[in-house]
């Protein structure tokens, strides 16, 4: 009889080592889902741009997306009709918890606040963004951003 | 709003990978306590308790390590500490099983190792004294190894002098100091950012001062731990510079070196050697490997469960082959396990590199995590025959107080640089080298576990029949052997004592040569060989039942016994009436063809062969030789019986001669369950064994017909009884019925009812004597034949010899 019983002990042995093999693979899952989760939940801060060309009335629009592609070319998300814009103009970016604006090498430059731009650079509220002839205002939703951080808020310290 | 559940906070995830690991370890050890019952089949034994001190220390290290580590660093990396706890508690379990007084001696390093860790966790986690005193540091470590040159010693005895110490404390400076190696060359690469776009000047101090490690190491002949350096050194280089022409360079550099090695060092040149072709030498130079290898092999798939394994068959299984012995014990499940547990590490340790928040304490993780990685492969492939055998222990596993105590610290270094809960991460100019390097070490370790599996399933059962596995008389010990008995049942050699100690007793010894024995050292003969899987019980049982008691036992059923044609009454006659005259007697029923009397002299005694094996060897007179099927004698005048019943004039034509031979079967061998010698050819001069003169004889008594020899009769099986063996051959019609019994009845011995011809045939300036007779066709009784051989030239002696047997025989007392 012994032969038999020491044959479960052995099962069990080997169950135990994938059990923890197992819950340590769970574990590292349930981290990743976590973190995917709440990287899908965190929002984008809602911008809106005001819009101003000669002989135009001034429009407003709105964004949610993450990226904002300012151009002549009717498949960016903000198209401008206007000669002195090129067709792939300039880009609003969030990430790192802020918004960026960069020059696209466009033909006639993007000044941010009458600055001629060269690196991407941070852009706040009623900040003025000047794509050739074309002025885009700036104008940031609410205080809805979360902290400037990439690492995620440890849930156990919020119970 | 997608639900989920809140996953544990890191203490609670490690703290349920220690009580899972901690389990793991309590069955393990609660199984090297019943092992004892299961190899004896029996409750009635001496249990293994030694090791629940063991099982008691790991746990209150680890216990006291994880309050430690959850009080200073709440956020360092939940993972790494059980997998650590797993690896040393599983390595402890199987050097306590092996060695005890090695397993006592591990957990005191454990202990130590453990204290370590604990007084290590108030570090600064920023680690600023290793950046600053790595030059300090590095000299240290390179000179205290150099101290081993004059002062090293060996604990083992002999063997490579890496160790420095006194009074049973022994360490090897040459651990730790792959740590400060990859201390000093992740500050040096830290502090020269942004690395130049020309790599002498980076690579001038580092070359310069892993040259003179390596420069030791090899003087030391440590190479294993020389092989680690140029990996480790060409890692951080590479991830720090990002250069890949960095590989080609260091891979160029390992195959000169090796090269240059393989010419200069015989311990290069030796390990290669058995590492391309360990076949050709399995009991000398590659050794270790081949016993390696069986033991992986004998592991199979699930392993033979913890201490009913043979590991300590292999040289150092406590160190070097820790992953053999684990392999035998628990099998490829046990070894796969093993292997994704060292994964899950590595892959930690690589986190933990991406997530640092500074380059020095990056290329710190990215140089541990190197660092128990590929020693985990360099040893586990040179046990595995994957690399070349390199004497480095497994991290964790292995025996060694220095190799565990620097595997604890890179451990420590590992937690401290994990615990940086707010910082962000260091900008990473490339992420390709991490890629390239964690994918390396996986890529190594995969390799193992296919290597593994091949060795285990693929290559197993072949590889367990080689004769330098030990196992097989291991198991001889604890399972009954088949006897061999005689045609009404005597036993002849059989199997005494319990299951434990079971030997083999030899009762007649005069028929040794035929008989054989089974022998741990010396192999086996005779038909102890040729039955043997009988005699082993692994034919002849269910199939099912083999399978269970391999699976439960890793041992074949018990064996069964076997029935021979011998009959020892007339055997006894025939081996007293030969006595110290060297030759052969074969007397066998003429019509069935089972062999009552088979005997060679001089004989032998199986029970005294742990002395005599040399001697008997040596001497001139071969005892070992079964002359009756093995010796080739010269035939002389011998066949005239045979030449007459052929009916033709004599003497024969060159044809017809040929002819009346194969129709005997003078150019074949009998079949019998025996080795036996190949025949003469044709053309050639003719040389026959006794059998095949007696089978040849046997026509002649039995109507011309040759009849198929029997040794073998039946095998005693647990379900049918005895169960016949088959003749293994069919009997042949070699000469006409009517002309045979013509010629017996012209060699008839006057007043007896039998034939007989005696005649000489010359041998090496010496004389052979054969002495042939048989029944004549029309005896009642049981026909026979018999034939005498005598290495000497003395007709007398042979013709009473064959005369006194039959007499012997047709009138029974």
């Amino acid at each position: 009889m012994s032969g038999p019983a020491f044959l479960v002990l052995r099962v069990l042995l080997t169950v135990s080592l994938y059990v923890f093999l197992g819950w340590a693979f769970f574990m590292l899952w349930q981290d990743i889902h976590q973190q995917g989760t709440l990287l899908s939940l965190r929002k984008v801060p809602p911008l809106s741009l005001l819009i101003q060309r000669e002989a135009m009335p001034p429009q407003i629009r709105h964004f949610t997306q993450a990226e904002i592609t300012i151009g002549r070319d009717p498949t960016c998300e903000c198209p401008i009709k206007d000669d002195t814009v090129s067709a792939r103009h300039a880009r609003l970016n969030y990430h790192h918890g802020q918004w960026w604006l960069e020059d696209l090498g466009s033909t006639n430059g993007t000044d941010l606040n009458s600055e001629r731009m060269t690196t991407p650079t941070v852009v706040i509220s009623h900040d003025e963004i000047a794509c050739g002839k074309a002025t885009l205002t700036v104008m940031l939703a609410g205080d809805v951003l979360l902290p400037p951080t990439q690492k995620m808020p440890k849930l156990e310290k919020k119970k | 709003m997608k639900r989920f559940r809140n996953p544990p906070a890191a203490q609670e995830i490690e703290r349920r990978l220690l009580l899972i690991a901690a389990s793991f370890v309590f069955l393990l050890a609660l199984a090297l306590t019943l092992s004892p019952a299961a190899r004896e089949r029996s409750w009635d034994t001496d249990y293994r308790l030694s090791q629940w001190a063991g099982f008691g220390l790991w746990l209150l290290v680890f216990g006291a390590t994880h309050i430690f580590i959850r009080r200073r660093l709440p956020d360092a990396d939940p993972y790494l500490l059980p997998l650590a706890a797993l690896l040393t508690g599983w390595g402890l379990m199987t050097i306590w099983r092996l060695e005890i007084w090695f397993g006592v001696r591990q957990a005191l390093w454990l202990t130590v190792s453990g204290g370590i860790l604990i007084l290590g966790l108030w570090l600064p986690s920023e680690l600023r004294f290793l950046r600053r005193y790595k030059y300090i540091l590095l000299t240290g470590g390179l000179l205290l190894t150099a101290l081993t040159l004059v002062f090293g010693t060996n604990p083992l005895g002999n063997g490579p002098r890496l160790w420095l110490g006194c009074c049973g404390l022994y360490f090897q400076p040459s651990e730790p100091l792959k740590l400060l190696l990859v201390a000093y060359l992740a500050a040096y690469m830290a502090g020269r950012m942004p690395l130049s776009r020309r790599l002498l000047p980076i690579l001038a101090p580092t070359a310069f001062v892993t040259g003179l490690a390596l420069l030791l190491l090899l003087v030391q002949r440590d190479l294993g731990t020389a092989s680690i350096f140029l990996f480790l050194y060409t890692v951080i280089l590479y991830v720090a510079s990002g250069r890949k022409r960095l590989l080609g360079i260091s891979l160029a550099g390992v195959l000169v070196t090796g090269l240059a090695g393989y010419f200069l060092f015989d311990v290069v040149r030796l390990r290669v050697d058995a590492w391309i072709n360990p076949w050709l030498d399995p009991t000398g130079r590659s050794y270790q490997i081949v016993q390696s290898l069986l033991a992986i092999a004998n592991g199979g798939i699930g392993g033979r469960g913890p201490g009913l394994g043979s590991p300590g068959l292999v040289p150092v299984s406590i160190s070097d082959f820790a992953f053999a012995a684990i392999a035998e014990e628990t099998g490829l499940v046990g070894t796969l396990g093993l292997l994704t547990a060292l994964g899950f590490l590595l892959c930690r340790g690589m986190c933990i590199a991406l997530r640092a928040s500074d380059r020095f304490r990056r290329l710190l993780a990215v140089g541990l995590t190197s660092y128990l990685g590929v020693q985990a492969i360099l040893i586990i492939g040179g046990n595995l025959r994957l690399l070349p055998l390199t004497g480095v222990t497994l991290p964790f596993v292995s025996y060694g107080g220095s190799s565990m105590l620097t595997s604890f610290l890179a451990l420590l270094l590992l937690l401290l640089i994990s615990s940086q809960p707010e910082d962000e991460p260091a900008p990473l100019p490339r992420l390709q080298p991490y890629l390239l390097i964690a994918g390396l070490l996986g890529l190594g370790l995969l390799s193992a576990g296919l290597i593994n599996g091949y060795w285990a399933v693929v290559r197993g059962p072949d590889l367990l029949t080689r004769t330098d596995n030990a196992r097989r008389s291991i198991s001889d010990i604890y399972v009954y052997r088949g006897a061999l008995l005689d045609r009404s049942g005597s036993p002849i050699t059989l199997t005494i004592g319990r299951p434990g100690d079971y030997q083999r007793a030899y009762l007649y010894p005069d028929l040794s040569p035929i008989s054989g024995y089974t022998h741990p050292v010396y192999g086996q003969a005779g038909l102890e060989a040729s039955l043997d899987r009988y005699l082993r019980g692994v034919q002849g049982n269910p199939a099912s039942r083999i399978w269970w008691d391999h699976l439960l036992y890793g041992q074949p059923p018990p064996g069964l016994d076997v029935r021979l044609s011998i009959d020892l009454v007339l055997q006894e006659r025939a081996d007293t009436m030969l006595g110290n005259h060297r030759g052969a007697i074969v007397m066998l029923n003429a019509q069935t063809g089972e062999i009552l009397v088979m005997a060679s002299h001089p004989t032998y005694d199986p029970a005294l062969l742990d002395d005599q094996a040399m001697a008997l060897h040596q001497d001139n007179s071969a005892p070992l030789v079964n002359r009756a099927v093995q010796g080739q004698y010269p035939v002389g005048a011998a066949l005239l019986p045979f030449q007459h019943a052929t009916g033709a004039n004599l003497p024969l034509s060159e044809v017809d001669e040929i002819t009346l031979y194969s129709t005997l079967g003078f150019y074949d061998s009998p079949v019998l369950r025996l080795q036996v010698t190949a025949p003469s050819l044709p053309g050639e001069d003719l040389r026959l064994s006794p059998l095949q003169m007696a089978l040849a004889a046997a026509a002649l008594s039995s109507d011309g017909i040759r009849p198929a020899p029997r040794l073998a009769m039946a095998v005693r099986t647990p379900q049918q009884g005895w169960v016949i063996l088959p003749a293994l051959s069919e009997p042949v019609q070699a000469l006409q019925a009517e002309n045979s019994e013509a010629t017996a009845q012209q060699f008839l011995v006057g007043g007896e009812p039998f034939w007989q011809w005696t005649a000489m045939a010359p041998l090496d300036g010496e004389k052979v004597t054969w002495s042939l007779a048989g029944t004549f066709s029309a005896w009642q009784g049981t026909p026979l034949a018999v034939v005498v051989l005598l290495e000497e030239p003395n007709p007398g002696l042979a013709t009473h010899l064959a005369q006194a047997l039959l007499e012997a025989t047709l009138q029974p007392r």
